[in-house]
């Protein structure tokens, strides 16, 4: 996980969490920050919402519970109907959840919204969000301004957010003559010129080229740190969430299945793992031997195994192959990523309509290493 | 942090207000083409209405003018706030208003007021075109035409709050409002003879009272208690209305999951 260094580099929550699919209630000691403990700046807790009524009753959100400290970038990850945006617009007061509650900063968005506004500001919109025909200090200013702040007493944050996101130059342009990834620097600056505790992004990177991508993400993280900002941003872009978020969330069926650390939800599908194909061998012979293959995949008169398991049970598996004689054709170490860990979890080809961009190497197998029940069960925090 | 204390009202109407003049000032062209749109209207009410009726067109002209400048005033204070709320919709700017510590009532309110400001300056303009295309003249007494077209606008814009409320609950109401314009300029226009209940409507008695004002130099403390009462009732009832539906349709919108939605 050599693309994330400067998350190792960041402190993090020492707590690894598992919900059950219920998204059963948190313990309410964790938003006291407590000895040693980081301040939670977003609670969300026994989130639900059904929309309609009767037979056309949907559920949304049954239950979804989790927090954000301060500082920390957290992925809202689920496929498409999943229940994120009915979470996020929920959270913010948006959306009147049927029950549940959520604290911003200690606040609560349902009986005080108007003070727990103080402290969030969210880019629901992408690089929409803001008014194009305004320049790009000018959206600054204004959207501060209508959260009760003195822009020109904040000029100083203001400068320092445009110098970040690069905007310092365009920074008297209206938006709408600024290309896409500007203006997505624009919108999320313009979310970020209040002093907010907490910040949702939705989609930050969606639409931008890789290299506007990669810096937009780096922009984030730095913020972030610097602002002690609690971020909850969803993406369809699994290298964003791989690269910037300390934690995911990943929502399905409108629960909670996974809320872990980011490196724990990748070291699950870190533990050896490999892939042999061969030739000249029958597949049932060595599957129902004592070897921990993962997957059997017949592959026009090759046969490939995928095999999770501790250097002894490969060793075994190479053996009971050599025994009959198969040819080696390739080995293989799969190298998991964030893209393999969330359709393992969800069943689902991508996150939302992202469909065949996971490489090839996911498991064809039905277990899975290191879940259970479909729910990821790593134990302790990830690397 | 620092709050959005009472304080902090002035500040969010400064800002709403400079946003509409940098627009005004950026796009001229646009505020001139609201402008000359209803100044063109005017004249071929004017000049129809004198080729066709001649001298009955000539001894209804100040009656015409005042009708006409009220009308700019409550079609601006109308339709402005559900024409914002749309835009706002649409640009994905609408649930940024509504995460503020001031509450998105307020707000709302808040760059409404900034848009019917612009379109008093509006208004002015029309009436001086008006004036000078007319050859009429009239009272200015702005200590009692302002109060009096305040209290009368007000009613239009708790319609229009209402519709601003709608527009966040239904999106789409444009021909709702096209129908209300309608019925807004035939309230202008009423006779007021016969029937005391249309001065519960909106902009009727405003009307008839700046008609008074502008037509026949009544000042603000020569008009009758009772009428000036009604012109505040009717202004501030309506706007209170209007606010209430508002409210009660943005809380529909954000159980059903439709703010923002566009």
């Amino acid at each position: 996980m050599g693309s994330r260094p400067e998350a190792r580099d960041r402190p993090r929550s020492t707590e690894t969490e598992h919900r059950p699919a219920t998204g059963g209630a948190r313990a309410a000691d964790e938003t006291d920050p407590g000895d040693g403990g980081e301040e939670v700046a977003l609670r969300v807790e026994g989130l639900s919402k059904t929309f309609g009524s009767d037979e056309d009753a949907v559920t949304a959100v049954d239950g979804v519970s989790f927090s954000v400290e301060r500082g920390e970038v957290v992925g809202l990850l689920g496929p498409n109907g999943a229940g994120k945006t009915t979470t996020i617009k929920s959270a913010l007061g948006l959306v009147v959840p049927d029950e549940g509650v959520v604290e911003i900063c200690g606040e609560d968005v349902s009986t005080d919204p108007r003070t727990a506004y103080r402290h969030v500001e969210a880019m629901m919109e992408g690089a929409r969000n803001q008014y194009w025909r305004l320049t790009v200090r000018e959206n600054l200013e204004y959207f501060t301004a209508i959260s009760g702040e003195d822009p020109a007493a904040v000029r100083d944050r203001h400068d320092r957010l445009l110098a970040a996101f690069g905007l310092r130059a365009v920074a008297d342009a209206q938006v709408r003559t600024l290309s896409r990834g500007m203006k997505q620097k624009s919108s999320i600056a313009s979310t970020l010129a209040r002093d907010v505790d907490v910040a949702f992004l939705d989609e930050p990177t969606l639409g931008l080229d890789v290299e506007s991508a990669d810096e937009l993400r780096r922009q984030i993280r730095d913020i972030a740190a610097e602002r002690d900002v609690a971020i909850l941003l969803s993406s369809h872009d699994m290298d964003t969430v791989e690269e910037i978020c300390d934690r995911v969330v990943i929502v399905d069926d409108g629960e909670v299945v996974v809320d872990d650390t980011v490196e724990a939800l990748l070291g699950v599908f870190e533990t050896q793992r490999y892939r042999l194909t061969v030739r000249g061998v029958e597949p049932s012979a060595v599957v129902d031997r004592d070897v921990a293959v993962e997957a059997v995949t017949e592959l026009d008169g090759r046969v490939r195994f995928d095999v999770t398991a501790d250097s002894d049970a490969v060793y075994r598996l190479m053996r009971e192959l050599d025994r009959r004689d198969a040819r080696l054709e390739t080995v293989e170490t799969v190298v998991p990523d964030l893209e393999t860990a969330f359709r393992n979890v969800t069943g689902d080809d991508g996150p939302d309509d992202r469909s065949g961009t996971g490489d090839d190497r996911a498991v064809d197998g039905d277990s899975h290493p290191g879940t259970e029940d479909d729910r990821i069960t790593t134990g302790g925090e990830g690397a | 942090m620092s709050p959005a204390e009472s304080t902090g009202y002035p500040r969010l109407l400064r800002a709403v207000v400079r946003r509409e003049v940098v627009l005004f000032l950026r796009y001229p062209f646009e505020a001139l083409g609201a402008v000359v749109v209803l100044g063109v209207l005017f004249a071929g009410i004017f000049l129809g209405g004198t080729a066709l009726a001649g001298q009955a067109m000539a001894d209804s002209i100040e009656g015409v003018v005042v009708g006409f400048f009220l009308w700019v005033l409550a079609i601006g204070a109308y339709g402005d706030v559900a024409g914002d709320v749309a835009a706002d919709a649409s640009w994905g700017t609408l649930e940024r208003h509504y995460l503020t510590p001031f509450g998105f009532g307020p707000v709302l309110l808040a760059k409404a007021a900034a848009k019917l400001l612009t379109h008093f300056v509006y208004a002015g303009v029309l009436l001086a075109i008006a004036l000078v295309l007319t050859g009429t003249t009239l009272e200015l007494d702005l200590v009692t035409i302002l109060p009096v077209a305040v209290f009368t606008v007000a009613s239009a814009f708790g319609i229009g709050i209402a519709f601003g409320g709608l527009t966040v609950l239904y999106k789409n109401v444009t021909s709702w409002m096209e129908l209300v314009n309608f019925v807004l300029a035939g309230l202008i226009a009423a006779p007021l003879v016969g029937n005391d209940l249309l001065l519960a409507l909106p902009l009727v008695q405003g009307s008839a009272l700046l008609q008074r004002a502008m037509r026949d130099g009544v000042r603000l403390w020569e008009f009758e208690a009772a009428s000036l009462a009604i012109l505040v009732g009717t202004g501030v009832g309506y706007l209170l209305v209007g606010y209430l539906v508002f409210t009660l349709c943005q809380r529909r919108a954000r159980r059903l999951g439709v703010l923002g939605d566009y």
